[in-house]
């Protein structure tokens, strides 16, 4: 476990595919990877946003997770968000995903991503991760979003994992980073307090942060969903991966241009979610054409027009 | 401007000096026994610290370099590219490289380092990159990577270039102290001082001509050349021939080495205890690259020659650095 290291880069906010029967899209979650793949540093399944999260039941959740794997063979890190509403619940998961790993005899790289103000409260967590990596012994990524735990209706309810205890947090070994939502200043708190552990990355949750100040360890991005290509260039660019600019002379127009394009796309999608992705992926026979709401059908025609622009949508 | 446009700009600027800022309090954590490490490899170094970098890294470069030789440490900035096509031939297994990459991934750079590792000289590299190939060729490695940049899509590197400029400084603060470099040397060494202005002149600018210049003929006695130093006073005397063509030098030193092997040297000529063939520079090279060659063959004079190979003047090391006084093609001007 202590040499798997997080990757740097773009990762994409998978979205969860379904057939019309409410059963796993197997071959549209097929068709959307071989489409995402070549264009990502690692892949995060079932998140509480493209991955519907808790919408999907154990079994939904589970079967999700078994397909990815057999279609990703490895070729990049896998991030499986497992929380749920109770300890207990989430430790479920968890045992009953290890399971699946098991059972495949799957050697590629895992990370459990966990929400734990989900069902947890501050106080008590170092002590809640030493116990959940005492069960696994693939890693652990901390995923910490206000936004997702407002509607959660508890008295007094902290919305992020206080700075303090992240300190600690920081120093488990088996933690290996977090997915950060949230504001600039906790970001930079929290990167002030994780700084003593040189390999713990902190991506951006948050598509704009990363768009405007991009954090150098990568973004978790639902746009990739749509234009994996361009939000590889613009993470590239960001993260200087090649070590160079690129050696033609209108780059930096290029890096611009699509950046202006991912700003346009995110102003589109992101009042609609998962649904409008997937509306516009099945419109490109990517994925199962499976019911959704028409008061979508203006905003996907908007997005398709802009991608047929940028040559994205085929 | 309206209000509501002058607060996002207001704000936009205390975001960027907010990352800017966090992105140096980042290092703080970060220094270890490898910098103590690079500060002693300079500091044993002999030879000069030889800045490398690519783009922004370069131009931050230049700028360290610029500090490190305001403050006494040697040094020069390097292009990766023209070192390939060439200007390796400056490097010397004595000097340090202190190369500077962000990623560690930069090609051009990736490319000089394994020669330069060959030649023997040391590596200091400057990178966000621990495990980049540049990181791993490097003899200390010292982390100067980010969290964030300021700047959207890396279209400019921004907080990352800070951080190495104010490690930079780091350095070279730290290797004023060790060399307890007093302010006097600072002003001494610093561009605008008075050293750096003799430095910028040219050979001609400075060197001793005429009658202010020492010289004797062949044939002469070391008795005549004793009085020809003294009453020139810089040490030496040039020896020429009757066309004016150089012979020799006869230093302070040829004389204590005389004094040694010989009973009575005043019975000599010049031509018995003088060094033939001395170390001769172009006029119209530089002050300061006239040190260097000074300091390269560890020899305190430098005989210039016109084109037809006759004498045209004299420099002394002690006049580019020692004296209160600058001479100016012989005469005396206060500095």
């Amino acid at each position: 476990m202590a040499a798997l290291r997080l990757p740097r880069g773009l990762i994409i906010d998978m979205i969860s595919p379904f057939t019309r029967s409410g059963g796993i899209d197997g071959r549209g979650l097929g068709k959307q990877l071989d489409r995402v793949l070549p264009h990502i540093q690692a892949l995060f399944i079932s998140s509480p946003y493209m991955g519907e999260g808790n919408n999907l039941g154990t079994e939904q959740r589970e079967e999700l997770f078994e397909k990815s794997l057999s279609v990703i063979r490895g070729r990049v890190p896998v991030f499986m968000w497992i929380s749920r509403e109770t300890e207990e619940k989430t430790r479920e998961t968890l045992l009953a995903l290890k399971k699946r790993i098991e059972l495949q005899k799957y050697n590629g790289p895992i990370f459990w991503v966990d929400t734990p103000l989900y069902y947890h409260s501050n106080r008590g967590l170092p002590q809640h991760y030493e116990d959940m990596i005492s069960i696994v012994k693939e890693p652990f990524i901390l995923h910490n979003d206000p936004d997702l735990i407002n509607p959660i209706n508890r008295p007094f309810k902290r919305k992020n994992i206080r700075t303090a205890i992240l300190k600690d947090l920081a120093l488990i070994k088996g933690i290996k980073g977090l997915i950060f939502l949230g504001t600039l200043d906790r970001a930079y708190n929290y990167q002030k307090v994780a700084r003593a552990r040189m390999d713990f990355r902190i991506y951006d949750g948050d598509e704009s942060h990363f768009l405007e100040h991009p954090s150098l360890s990568g973004v978790v991005s639902r746009g990739a969903n749509l234009a994996p290509k361009a939000w590889q260039k613009i993470t590239v660019s960001s993260l200087n991966l090649n070590g160079n600019q690129g050696d033609y002379p209108d780059y930096l127009k290029q890096v611009w241009a699509a950046g202006r394009y991912l700003n346009n796309l995110k102003e589109l999608y992101e009042a609609y979610g998962s649904a409008v992705i997937k509306m516009v992926l099945s419109k490109m026979g990517v994925i199962e054409d499976a019911s959704f709401d028409n008061g979508l059908k203006d905003t996907s025609g908007k997005i398709k027009d802009l991608m047929e622009k940028h040559g994205d949508y085929s | 401007m309206d209000s509501e446009r002058q607060k996002k700009v207001s704000e936009q600027v205390k975001e960027v000096l907010k990352i800017e800022a966090q992105g140096i309090m980042d290092l703080v954590d970060r220094v270890g026994p490898e910098f103590e490490e690079a500060v002693r490899m300079i500091l044993r170094s002999k030879g000069r610290v030889i800045l490398t970098g690519m783009g922004k890294s370069g131009l931050v470069g230049r700028k360290i370099s610029a500090t490190l030789n305001s403050t006494g440490t040697p040094s020069f900035f390097m292009h990766p590219a023209e070192a390939i096509h060439g200007d390796l031939g400056m490097v010397t297994r004595d000097d340090v490289i202190l190369s500077i990459s962000n990623s560690g991934h930069t090609q051009e750079i990736n490319k000089l380092l394994p020669i330069i590792k060959k030649m023997g000289a040391k590596i200091i590299s400057f990178t966000g990159g621990l495990e980049s190939p540049m990181a791993r060729i490097s003899d200390v490695v010292i982390d100067v990577g980010v969290e964030r940049e300021a700047c959207p899509m890396g279209l400019a590197p921004t907080a990352s270039t800070t951080a190495v400029l104010a490690m930079g400084d780091a350095l070279a603060v730290v290797l004023i102290n060790l060399r307890r470099f007093s302010q006097k040397d600072y002003k001494m060494f610093h561009p605008g001082g008075s050293l750096g202005e003799r430095l910028a002149t040219k050979v001609k600018e400075v060197m001793f001509t005429d009658d202010n210049m020492p010289a004797v003929c062949l044939g002469s006695s070391v008795s005549d050349a004793i009085m020809e130093m003294d009453s020139k006073g810089i040490g030496a005397t040039v020896v020429v021939d009757g066309d004016r063509r150089l012979a020799g030098i006869l230093t302070d030193g040829d004389l204590r080495r005389a004094l040694i092997s010989h009973k009575d040297i005043r019975s000599l000529r010049v031509e018995d205890i003088m060094t033939p063939s001395p170390r001769t520079i172009d006029e119209n090279l530089s002050a300061a690259e006239a040190l260097g060659i000074m300091e390269l063959y560890g020899i305190t004079h430098l005989v210039i020659l016109d084109r037809e190979k006759r004498l045209q003047g004299v420099i002394h090391l002690h006049d580019l650095l020692g004296r209160e006084e600058f001479r100016l093609n012989g005469g005396f001007t206060s500095t």
